[in-house]
């Protein structure tokens, strides 16, 4: 078990910098393209000169590459391109707890309203309660998160003259109260489709299990219907059930991007929109960098809760 | 080979009748009710692509000076603030979601599915450089890298004409495809193997039949019904990969109707005052994709209820 995981943790370095080097060549193919946005669009080509000289946009790439990642190893991302360049690693710093907050908030009511649905629907397969369920399930992966963010903020502003959007971001330190009340918006836009991805994966697998020998067997010793369906059929989803959080956790974190534009929260997310905009590199490179390692790390975190829920797993 | 030595799958298939070839599908319509209801609005979805002039003759982006009316006879679903009416716009905007995600899964299927069999059959170093390329495409989080590529890739893409696609239509599906390719590929590799282990297989090698050949004429058509699977659940998830970089302002190119971008930018200041600019468009990018996901949820129940619940 230590071996695997520090198997796993030696291979993470190696795809942040397969992933790294694959992202600088996108970004770095054209490199007038940075210096251009710097001067603001003026085809002046001597300041341009200057300026890529300055930002160090005319070495080759490689060179550029290694000297990013080298410092990137002692947690230095370079400094944004626009001015007044701050540092990337202090600008992730800033935001990065504002997008962690939400998908934490996304993920645990994703989680107990998914969970709770895809029971309700396995148990009472088949019946009306379960088949409408099921649609609405369907309903919540395909209706856009940036549709429901939209219609939250116009429709209660057209009838009771009422925004979920705070006149003025409010950090967890500050005031946890009142960050709770902003953070929730988007965290239910992000949640209907996670809850709803949640709740069929549960629902499926469970059926899976439902008719099973086991099952049937707990039945007939007499225990109570509740305690079968939580300890021996639910438990059994486990496993599916760890892996589709863990993708969804990586969905979410990905779609705090459209949830903070909407919402308008300083988080990572709109931090590398921005930064895609606005030609910045060297921040794009930062922060998409910070979300992959999230995302690898969540990935290694499944695996490993996969032993803790399923003894019969050994890596 | 006698005929009684052939296996009970071999059988099946010589032996059913031109009427039972088509008992699945009098099957989906008894027992999927809803995925009879999501091909109707997929219909609907369809004629409205192909017959849009006909359905409306106002200009979708033509500019007029009724502004921001509301929803009336003349106008069924108001008009945008430039005076355009939405719903000439909607039922162009069918058209946009209908070719990039046509395209986008068109492509990464038929690239996923290639390079899954070479995957599957060269194995070795081919096998280990695409899964491991695979893998990385995949860690990357997908909006922010569609994101990234879409403006990264560059201007200079062809303008495919002759399929109807402008070029920002172009970069958009190309983003995508280099999202979903990997993880087509990543499905296909996994069958692919496992039917390379089948007794089929290994009777068609003990024929004589070349690698090449078994893997074009035997394992492929097997791939079929996985095919249908995950084209019916990636071509929903791709129209809306599109409509939400068009809202995020990186798709297709500015005023072209497209669902996703007719809810974004100046045009949000005025959804409270004119709230129908807002619903319309994105009543139309969820039925619509509800439409795909109804459909994709029946076809696989019904050909293959193992992968319930695994896509």
């Amino acid at each position: 078990m230590r071996a695997y995981v520090i198997r796993r943790l030696i291979g993470l370095p190696v795809m942040l910098f397969l992933m790294s080097l694959l992202l600088f060549l996108l970004l770095f193919i054209r490199p007038g393209n940075a210096a251009l946005a710097v001067v603001g669009g003026f085809n002046e080509s001597a300041r341009e000169k200057d300026f890529e000289h300055q930002l160090g946009l005319d070495r080759p790439w490689y060179v550029q590459y290694f000297d990013w990642a080298g410092h990137a190893i002692t947690g230095d991302l370079g400094k944004s391109l626009k001015p007044p360049r701050k540092s990337v690693a202090g600008q992730i710093r800033e935001r990065i707890g504002n997008t962690v907050e939400i998908g934490l908030l996304t993920i645990s009511i994703s989680s107990l309203v998914g969970i709770a649905v895809g029971i309700i629907s396995a148990v009472k397969r088949n019946s009306w309660l379960d088949y409408l369920l099921r649609v609405s399930t369907i309903a919540g992966i395909s209706i856009p998160n940036f549709w429901t963010a939209t219609l939250l903020l116009t429709l209660p502003a057209i009838w009771w003259s009422w925004t979920p959007l705070a006149p003025e971001f409010v950090s967890f330190t500050e005031n946890p109260i009142k960050n709770l009340g902003i953070m929730i918006w988007p965290a239910l836009v992000l949640s209907i489709s996670s809850s709803a991805y949640v709740a069929r994966i549960v629902r499926s697998s469970m059926l899976e299990t439902l008719y099973s020998d086991h099952v049937r067997t707990a039945r007939a010793k007499g225990l109570q219907e509740r305690v079968v369906v939580i300890q021996h059929v639910f438990r059994n989803s486990l496993i599916t059930l760890i892996t589709v959080i863990g993708l969804q956790l990586g969905t979410i974190l990905g779609g705090s991007v459209i949830a903070e534009q909407i919402f308008a929260i300083p988080g990572l997310g709109l931090l590398t929109y921005d930064a895609v905009l606005t030609l910045d590199y060297i921040l794009v490179l930062g922060t998409v960098m910070v979300f992959a390692l999230m995302f690898l790390l969540i990935n290694i975190g499944v695996d490993i809760l996969y032993t803790v829920v399923d003894p019969r797993i050994r890596y | 080979m006698t005929a009684q030595a052939a296996s009970p799958t071999l059988d099946f298939e010589y032996v059913m009748s031109p009427r039972r070839r088509f008992a699945w599908l009098t099957r989906f319509i008894r027992q999927q009710p809803l995925g009879v209801i999501g091909v109707v609005f997929i219909a609907i979805v369809v004629f409205c692509a192909i017959a849009a002039p006909l359905i409306t003759n106002k200009d979708p982006q033509g500019f007029s000076s009724d502004v921001l009316q509301s929803p009336s006879g003349d106008h069924w679903f108001g008009t945008t603030r430039e005076g355009k009416d939405v719903f000439a716009r909607v039922v162009y905007g069918a058209r946009v979601s209908l070719r990039v995600g046509l395209a986008t899964v068109v492509v990464s299927i038929i690239g996923g599915t290639a390079l899954a069999l070479l995957a599957g059959f060269l194995r070795g170093v081919v096998d280990i450089l695409l899964s491991r390329a695979a893998e990385i495409l995949i860690a990357f989080p997908a909006i922010l890298f569609a994101l990234t590529l879409r403006t990264s890739i560059g201007k200079d893409v062809p303008e495919l004409g002759w399929l109807g696609l402008s070029k920002g239509e172009v970069l958009v599906i190309l983003a995508i495809c280099v999202l979903y390719t990997p993880l087509i590929f990543r499905i296909m590799r996994g069958s692919v193997l496992e039917q390379r282990g089948a007794q089929y297989v290994e009777a068609a090698r003990v024929v004589g039949a070349s690698e090449f050949r078994i893997m074009l004429r035997h394992i492929l058509p097997n791939l079929a019904g996985l095919m249908i699977i995950v084209t019916s659940t990636s071509l929903p998830a791709a129209i809306l990969t599109e409509s939400s970089l068009s809202f995020l302002g990186v798709g297709v190119e500015p005023g072209t109707p497209s669902w996703g971008a007719d809810l974004s930018g100046k045009a949000r200041e005025f959804f409270v005052r004119a709230p129908w600019i807002a619903i319309f468009p994105g009543l139309a990018l969820s039925v619509s994709v509800l439409a795909f996901n109804l459909v994709g949820d029946s076809l696989r129940d019904t050909l293959d209820p193992r992968l319930r619940g695994r896509l």
